[in-house]
C-alpha cells in the first residue's frame, strides 16, 4: 500500500499501466460506454425495488409512523386505545412499548464507532422537531394503519423552541439535549449551549498574514440552505424473520453492512443473527446512508409477528428525514498587490437541526474538499461550530459539506482575481492544485502527517482551458437590449475518492463451467451503474466480456463486506476489490491454461474469452478451462479469487463548472443560457454512465444555486410538503449542458480511475454567482440566488 | 365501505375489479403485479406513476379505479420485453438515460404518449411534455435526447430495432438480486443511432 504522500514515479506507473493495457485485449471493455447492467429490467418494469417485493408475502402488515406535532418537548403520555381496538391493527408502539430499545444509538451509517453521536432513540419521548417519530403502527393495509395513526391521543409537555444557530448558542437558549440523552466523543461538544461539535486547524499563521501591511484582505459572509434529497424512492423497508430465525430486512440503503451492526447494537443481537439485503434502490444521494426507518420496521414486525413493510410519504421524505446542512459561511483572504495569495480564513457555522446526524463530518468537508484545490496557500486556517435547532436534522447528502465550502472558497478566489486586475480564469490557472503538489489543507484537521496527500493526477488546467472554449469563455456577444447584461462564471470543483483511511471493500468470484463468473461483491449500486462498472473491471482482467459477469451485490449473507455506497468511493474502494478479486482468479486461469496448452504460465494472457499464448498465438477458451476444471480426469478445481481493498489514499477528481447568464438590470431575473462542466476523473469506466453522473450532478447543483429550500412556520411546522412546494428543476427548467470528460490516469485507481459521483454538486453555485458579478458587478452570497436578490443587491 | 365493480383492460387483457369506491389506480395496479408503476408523491406532482388510460398518459396515484371503468390501460408491462424492446425502451437503454430506474416506467409510458400524438416532437415540444414528470439523477439531457432518438426509430421502423437477445431475470430469492446473463455474445456498447440532439 502507498501512503498518501508518498511521490510515485510517474513513468513507473504510467508504463505499467501501458503494459497491462496492452496485454489485456478486454481493457477496452473499461472505457466503453457498456449497456447499463440493469437497464433492460428498469425499461420493462421488472426491476425490484423494497415495496415491489409486497407480493411475496401475504402476511404483509403496513407500517405508519406518528411523528411529532410541537418542535421541542415531552409527550407525556399516548391514548392508544381506540387504535388497539380497530380491526386489523396488528400493533401499536410507542415509547414505553417493551419491542422499543431504550438504547441510544446514531442512525448516521458510518464506519464504527460512528462519529456522530449517540443522540436518538427508536420512539422519542422528548421531541426535537415537528417530525420526530413518537409511535408507529402496523395494521391490514395503509388505509387502516393510517386511520389508526389518527385515533392516537398525544399529550405534550411543551417546551420553548429555537429555530437560528445564533440563538441557539446563547447559554439562556432552550437546551435540546441533557447530558444523559446524548453520547458524544466528538471535538467541542457544548450542549448547554447547543454545540453539538466545534473544530479548527490551521497551517501556517493566518493571524500573522493578516496582520501584514503588505496585504489585501477581501472578506465575504455566505448563507446557504437547506436542500432535500428529492430521493425518487421514499425510504422503503421490509422486515421479517426467516425459517431458521434470522432477522431479514430488504432495505433501500446504501450502506447494509453498517445498518446491520447498528440495528445489533440497538437491538442487542447478534450480527449473526441479521441479514440486510438491498435490491434495486430508487436513489441514495445520502438520505440512505442512514438507518432511518429499518428499526421502527422491525420493531414493528416484532410486535405483530408478521413481516412488515414501512414506506415514507413524500411529505415525511421533505419535512421529517434529512437534508443537507443549512449554513453560515465567513471567508476571508490575503493576497499581495502582485497577486501571490497568502492566507485564507475559513469559518463554517453549521445548522445540525436537532440531531447530530453526520454534523461533525459534513462541517469537516466544508474546508477540506474545497481548499486543496489550493494547497500552496502557506497559511490556512478552517474552523467550524455545529449547532443544534428545533428544525429537521441535516445528514450526508451528495457533496457532502463541499458545495457549502466550494460557495464560499470560489466565490472569494474570484473576488480576489477581480481585485488584483487578473481574469479570473487566468487567476484559477496560475494558483489551481498541480500534480505533484503536497495536499495537506486536506488534512488540516488532522493530527500528524499521515493523511497529507501527494497529488498523483490533475487534469484541473485542461478542464479550464476545454471549458472556456466551450463556454465562450472572454467572447460572449451582449445582448442588443441595454438592460440586459450577460456575464461568465467559472469555479473550480474538487472533491475525494472514498474517506481517507476509512474504507474497506471486498469481492469474491467463482467460474462457472461455461466460462462466465459470478461476482458477489459489498459494494452498493443505487442507481449510478456501479453493478455495470463491477462487471467491466472484472471483465477486463479476466479477458472475457462484461455480459459474462454475473453480479449479486449488497447482501449481507451472500456478499463479502463493504462500508457502502458514500464519499465517491465505490469505484475507487470497491472496483479495486473486484480488481483484485479478478486478478486472483486470473492466475489460476492461467494454471489451467498452461495444463491444456502445455506452456508456461508465464507466457500467458487472457483476452477474447480464451487464456493464450503470447509466443504461440496459441489458446484455449475459458469454457474449455471451465469444463476442464470442473471435471478433469486426474485434478480438478473451483477456479475462484478473492479481493478487498483499503487505503490511506483518496485521490481527488477535478473539475470546473462554467455558466453563463443573462441579467435584467430592470427586474434582477436573469437566466442561464448554459451549463458546461468539464470533469477530470481519471481514466473514465463507462463515458456514458460518468456523463450521467455529472449531468445529475448539475441538476442538483442548480436547484441549489436557483431554487431548492425548505420553508418554516415561526413554530417550526414545515411549509415545504411535496414537490410542488418545492423548487426542483424540471425538464423545462434546465439550460443546455455541455459535459466535458478530460482523460488524467490516476495511479493508485483501478484502471487509473477516480470518483465521480459527488464532484459535479458542487460548482453551480459560486460559477453563477461569479456570473453574475461578471455581468452587473454586484457579488450574490446568499443562496439560492433569487431575482429579488440580484434586484437589490443593484439598487 | 361498500365496494364497486369495475371492468377494463389492462394490457389487452380483460381484468375485473371489486374494490372500496375510494380504491385508487395505482393500488389497484401494484396489488395486482403491475409494480413497474411507481409510488413517488401520491399527489400526482412526480409522475413515477404514469399509465396510460385510453391513450391519455394520468398519473394513476391519483386517479380513482372508478374513473377507469371501461377503459383501456396500458402500463410498462404492457410494453416491449428485455428480449425485444419497444423502441422507446430501447433508445432508453442505448442512451443510458436512466439511473436509478425509479421515475423511467413512468417517464417511458409518457414519452410513449407523446410520440403517438406528436410522432416527430421538436426537443421544446419533448421537454413540456415531460415537465410534469420529474428524475433526480440524469439533469434530463440523455432522457430528451432519447425520446427525441425513439421518435426517429418509431417514424423509421416500426418494429423494435432491438436485436433479439437480452437478460433474464431470476428473481427467485426476494431481495436477492440474480440475472443471469445469455452466453451469445452480443455488442451492447453505446451507438446512438442518429446525431446528437443538443
Amino acid at each position: 500500500m502507498s501512503t498518501p504522500d508518498e511521490p510515485i514515479d510517474q513513468t513507473e506507473a504510467d508504463g505499467e499501466m501501458r503494459s497491462e493495457t496492452a496485454k489485456t485485449p478486454g481493457h477496452e471493455s473499461v472505457t466503453s460506454s457498456v449497456e447499463k447492467y440493469d437497464g433492460r429490467k428498469i425499461v420493462t418494469g421488472e426491476a425490484k425495488y423494497t415495496a415491489d417485493y409486497r407480493n411475496q408475502f401475504p402476511e404483509l402488515a403496513h407500517g405508519t409512523i406518528v411523528r411529532s406535532e410541537i418542535a421541542h418537548g415531552f409527550v407525556t403520555d399516548i391514548d392508544t386505545s381506540d387504535a388497539e381496538a380497530m380491526e386489523g391493527v396488528y400493533a401499536v408502539l410507542t415509547p414505553w412499548s417493551v419491542e422499543i430499545p431504550e438504547t441510544l444509538y446514531s442512525s448516521s451509517g458510518q464506519s464504527y464507532p460512528e462519529p456522530s453521536p449517540w443522540d436518538m432513540r427508536v420512539l422519542r419521548r422528548h421531541v426535537r422537531f415537528v417530525g420526530d417519530p413518537i409511535a408507529a403502527i402496523a395494521a391490514v393495509d395503509r388505509e387502516t394503519a393510517d386511520r389508526a395513526a389518527r385515533a392516537l391521543t398525544v399529550e405534550y409537555d411543551e417546551r420553548a423552541a429555537v429555530f437560528d444557530t445564533e440563538t441557539a448558542t446563547d447559554p439562556d437558549a432552550p437546551r435540546l439535549f441533557a447530558d444523559d440523552e446524548v453520547e458524544n466523543s466528538q471535538t467541542g461538544a457544548d450542549y448547554s449551549r447547543n454545540i453539538e461539535s466545534a473544530f479548527g486547524g490551521e497551517i501556517g499563521d493566518v493571524d500573522a498574514a493578516f496582520e501584514r501591511d503588505d496585504l489585501d484582505c477581501l472578506e465575504l459572509e455566505l448563507e446557504t440552505p437547506y436542500q432535500s434529497h428529492c430521493v425518487p424512492e421514499p425510504h422503503a423497508t421490509i422486515a421479517y424473520t426467516d425459517e431458521d430465525g434470522r432477522h431479514t430486512f430488504i432495505t433501500a440503503t446504501q450502506v447494509p453492512n453498517h445498518t446491520r451492526r447498528q440495528l445489533a447494537h440497538l437491538f442487542d443481537i447478534p450480527i449473526r443473527d441479521i441479514r440486510v439485503k438491498k435490491p434495486r434502490v430508487g436513489a441514495g444521494f445520502g438520505t440512505k446512508q442512514e438507518m432511518v426507518i429499518e428499526p421502527i420496521t422491525f420493531a414493528l414486525h416484532l410486535a405483530s409477528d408478521r413481516p412488515v413493510k414501512l414506506e415514507l410519504s413524500r411529505q415525511e421524505e421533505f419535512s421529517a428525514v434529512r437534508s443537507r446542512h443549512p449554513m453560515s459561511l465567513q471567508i476571508r483572504g490575503a493576497v499581495t498587490a502582485d497577486g501571490e495569495l497568502s492566507a485564507i480564513d475559513l469559518y463554517t457555522r453549521s445548522n445540525a437541526g436537532a440531531y447530530g446526524t453526520h454534523g461533525m463530518t459534513v462541517a469537516s468537508n466544508v474546508g477540506t474538499k474545497a481548499l486543496p484545490l489550493y494547497p500552496n496557500v502557506p497559511n490556512l486556517r478552517f474552523t467550524g461550530d455545529v449547532v443544534h435547532t428545533n428544525l429537521p436534522m441535516g445528514a450526508a447528502m451528495r457533496g457532502y459539506g463541499a458545495p457549502q465550502g466550494h460557495f464560499a472558497v470560489e466565490t472569494l478566489l474570484d473576488e480576489i482575481a477581480r481585485h488584483v486586475g487578473v481574469d479570473p480564469l487566468e487567476f484559477r490557472r496560475r494558483h489551481a492544485v498541480r500534480e505533484g503538489d503536497l495536499d495537506e489543507a486536506s488534512a488540516i484537521l488532522k493530527d500528524g502527517t499521515r493523511f497529507a496527500r501527494r497529488i498523483r493526477s490533475c487534469g484541473i488546467r485542461e478542464c479550464l482551458e476545454r471549458g472556456a472554449e466551450a463556454i465562450g469563455w472572454g467572447s460572449v456577444d451582449q445582448p442588443p437590449e441595454s438592460h440586459l447584461h450577460r456575464g461568465v462564471g467559472v469555479a473550480l470543483c474538487a472533491q475525494g475518492s472514498g474517506v481517507a483511511g476509512k474504507e474497506l471493500g471486498a469481492a469474491k468470484l467463482f467460474m462457472n463451467e461455461d466460462g462466465s463468473f459470478s461476482l458477489h461483491v459489498g459494494g452498493v449500486d443505487t442507481g449510478t451503474g456501479n453493478d455495470t462498472m463491477f462487471t467491466q473491471i472484472a471483465a477486463a482482467v479476466l479477458g472475457c466480456s462484461p455480459e459474462d459477469i454475473i453480479v449479486t451485490a449488497a447482501d449481507t449473507d451472500v456478499a463479502p463486506f463493504d462500508y457502502g455506497s458514500y464519499a465517491s468511493s465505490t469505484t475507487y474502494i470497491s472496483g479495486t476489490a473486484v480488481k483484485h478479486a479478478a486478478e486472483d482468479a486470473k492466475d489460476r486461469l492461467r494454471y489451467w491454461g498452461s495444463k491444456l496448452l502445455e506452456e508456461p504460465e508465464s507466457a500467458l494472457e487472457t483476452g477474447d474469452g480464451c487464456v493464450y499464448s503470447e509466443q504461440t498465438g496459441e489458446s484455449v477458451t475459458l469454457e474449455e478451462i471451465g469444463y476442464e476444471a470442473a471435471y478433469g480426469h486426474d485434478e480438478r478445481e473451483q477456479i475462484m479469487g478473492h479481493g478487498h481493498h483499503s487505503t490511506d489514499e483518496s485521490p481527488p477528481p477535478f473539475g470546473a463548472q462554467f455558466v453563463d447568464v443573462t441579467v435584467d438590470e430592470n427586474t434582477g431575473e436573469y437566466d442561464i443560457n448554459k451549463l458546461v462542466f468539464a470533469a477530470d476523473c481519471g481514466v473514465v469506466i463507462n463515458p456514458a454512465l460518468a456523463e450521467g453522473q455529472v449531468e445529475g450532478g448539475e441538476h442538483m447543483s442548480l436547484e441549489y444555486a436557483t431554487s431548492g429550500t425548505l420553508e418554516f412556520e415561526d413554530d417550526g411546522t414545515p411549509e415545504t410538503v411535496g414537490f410542488r412546494g418545492y423548487g426542483m428543476p424540471r425538464t423545462t427548467d434546465h439550460p443546455p449542458m455541455e459535459t466535458i470528460l478530460v482523460e488524467t490516469h490516476e495511479p493508485t485507481g483501478p484502471f487509473g480511475a477516480k470518483s465521480i459521483g459527488e464532484l459535479p454538486t458542487n460548482g453551480v453555485p459560486p460559477a453563477l454567482s461569479n456570473a453574475i458579478r461578471d455581468a452587473v458587478d454586484v457579488r450574490l452570497t446568499e443562496l439560492p440566488i433569487t431575482a429579488d436578490a440580484v434586484f437589490e443587491a443593484l439598487d | 365501505m361498500t365496494d364497486i365493480h369495475v371492468d377494463c383492460t389492462i394490457n389487452g387483457e380483460q381484468r375485473s375489479f371489486d374494490v372500496p369506491r375510494s380504491a385508487l389506480l395505482l393500488d389497484v395496479l401494484r396489488e395486482h403485479g403491475y409494480t413497474g408503476a411507481k409510488r413517488g408523491c401520491d399527489t400526482g406532482a412526480c409522475g413515477f406513476c404514469t399509465v396510460q388510460v385510453d391513450g391519455d398518459p394520468v398519473t394513476s396515484c391519483v386517479t380513482p379505479l372508478a374513473a377507469v371503468d371501461g377503459a383501456t390501460i396500458e402500463t410498462i408491462e404492457g410494453l416491449g420485453s428485455q428480449d425485444d424492446l419497444h423502441p422507446i425502451q430501447a433508445a432508453f437503454v442505448e442512451r443510458s438515460a436512466l439511473q436509478c430506474g425509479f421515475c423511467i416506467p413512468g417517464m417511458i409510458m409518457r414519452s410513449k404518449a407523446l410520440l403517438e400524438s406528436n410522432p416527430e416532437p421538436t426537443e421544446a415540444e419533448v421537454r413540456e411534455a415531460l415537465a410534469d414528470n420529474l428524475c433526480r439523477c440524469t439533469g434530463y439531457k440523455k432522457i430528451v435526447e432519447a425520446v427525441l432518438d425513439a421518435g426517429e426509430r418509431m417514424h423509421s421502423s416500426p418494429v423494435a430495432t432491438d436485436g433479439g437477445s437480452g437478460t433474464v431475470v431470476t428473481d427467485g430469492d426476494p431481495g436477492t438480486e440474480v440475472s443471469q446473463k445469455p452466453t451469445c455474445k452480443r455488442d451492447r456498447s453505446h451507438q446512438p443511432s442518429s446525431g446528437d440532439h443538443e
